[in-house]
């Protein structure tokens, strides 16, 4: 698993397109920004020999709207041992996470935002956790960090 | 062959140091040490993208004004909130020139008439003049540093204007870094060098 984080608008994506020359692999590319869903239980990560995860941080705002925090965090982690799973079983396929970072700005006034970049924070701590590496994307430069 | 331009990107935070070092930037690249008259190889030059709108922007364009004064360098100002294309033509291969700051222009564009920001050729049309004229100037001129802000890292791109901004902010980001020679992010007053080798 490999996550990539970064400020918005940062050319992760590119990034990510290009560092795995996507143009000529076999992928797929799941994009919360097209309000696609997240690959829940049961559901095969696809055929695909590389799964790309966009946005994440949108699907944890969907749900920050229905779920207490330490919900959405069992959930995530559950995901990202299906996932490792998945890889496991597949030893050529990998999974790739990206997430905009939001957690710099000033506290935000509205509550539900607040909650959603604690959350987003946290589960970005336990993708981390999962991950055999690591990047931060700063106007397509990467840093591997881990 | 054509002198070699520099093109040179540094951003960082609020108040993180960002313009002191790109005018120390620009001195060194003026050539090294000014003699007693405040003289360098290249003129200095630094071009203000903000406007004295109100009271707090005036303190802030005089810090930035009396910074420079003391340094004890002859700066040339050029005043241009907006339409940066129209510095393209004035440099010359002696020059040294500072742009303060990218997302100050892009404010200042980005508002020049109402309700426009949210029309998609508009957009593309504010973006395109800036890299051009960011172009033009790179290559007129011995150096360019575009200075411009972290503005990325935030829960504010819910709302449409700011969503947009950024987008086009950021893309401008990506466009003048892959084209730079150097890109320095400034974190606390200490430049982290993110592109570019040691030498310039």
């Amino acid at each position: 698993m490999h996550f990539v984080t970064g400020g918005a608008f940062n050319g992760k994506s590119k990034w990510v397109k290009e560092y795995y020359q996507l143009n000529n692999t076999h992928y797929e590319w799941i994009s919360a920004y097209q309000r696609k869903a997240v690959p829940e239980k049961s559901e095969r990560p696809g055929s695909g020999s590389v799964i790309v995860l966009e946005g994440i941080e949108m699907w944890v705002k969907d749900w920050v709207e229905i779920f207490e925090v330490h919900e959405i965090r069992e959930k995530w982690q559950d995901l990202l041992r299906q996932w490792v799973e998945w890889e496991k079983q597949h030893p050529l396929c990998k999974v790739i996470i990206i997430g905009n970072d939001l957690s710099k700005g000033i506290v935000p006034i509205d509550a539900k935002q607040r909650k959603w970049r604690d959350v987003t924070g946290w589960i970005y701590q336990d993708t981390v956790s999962a991950s055999q590496r690591v990047d931060l994307v700063w106007y397509g430069i990467n840093q591997q960090i881990g | 062959m054509a002198e070699q331009s520099f093109l040179i990107f540094i951003s960082g935070g609020v108040r993180s140091g960002k313009s002191q070092f790109a005018e120390k930037l620009a001195v060194d690249l003026s050539g090294l040490t000014p003699d007693r008259t405040g003289n360098t190889p290249y003129q200095l030059h630094y071009i203000a993208a903000g406007q004295a709108s109100d009271e707090e922007m005036k303190t802030r364009i005089l810090r930035h004004q009396t910074d420079r004064h003391f340094s004890g360098l002859n700066w040339i100002t050029w005043e241009q909130p907006t339409e940066l294309t129209k510095l393209s033509e004035v440099f010359s291969k002696h020059d040294v020139v500072l742009l303060d700051c990218l997302t100050t222009l892009l404010n200042n564009e980005f508002f020049k008439e109402e309700n426009l920001w949210g029309n998609i050729l508009f957009q593309e049309q504010i973006m395109a003049e800036i890299l051009e004229a960011i172009e033009k100037i790179t290559s007129s001129c011995h150096a360019l540093i575009v200075v411009s802000n972290e503005v990325f890292y935030d829960t504010s791109g819910d709302q449409e204007l700011i969503y947009t901004y950024k987008k086009i902010l950021g893309k401008l980001h990506q466009k003048v870094v892959a084209k730079a020679q150097k890109a320095y992010l400034v974190e606390s007053g200490i430049p982290l060098l993110m592109k570019g080798g040691k030498s310039i």
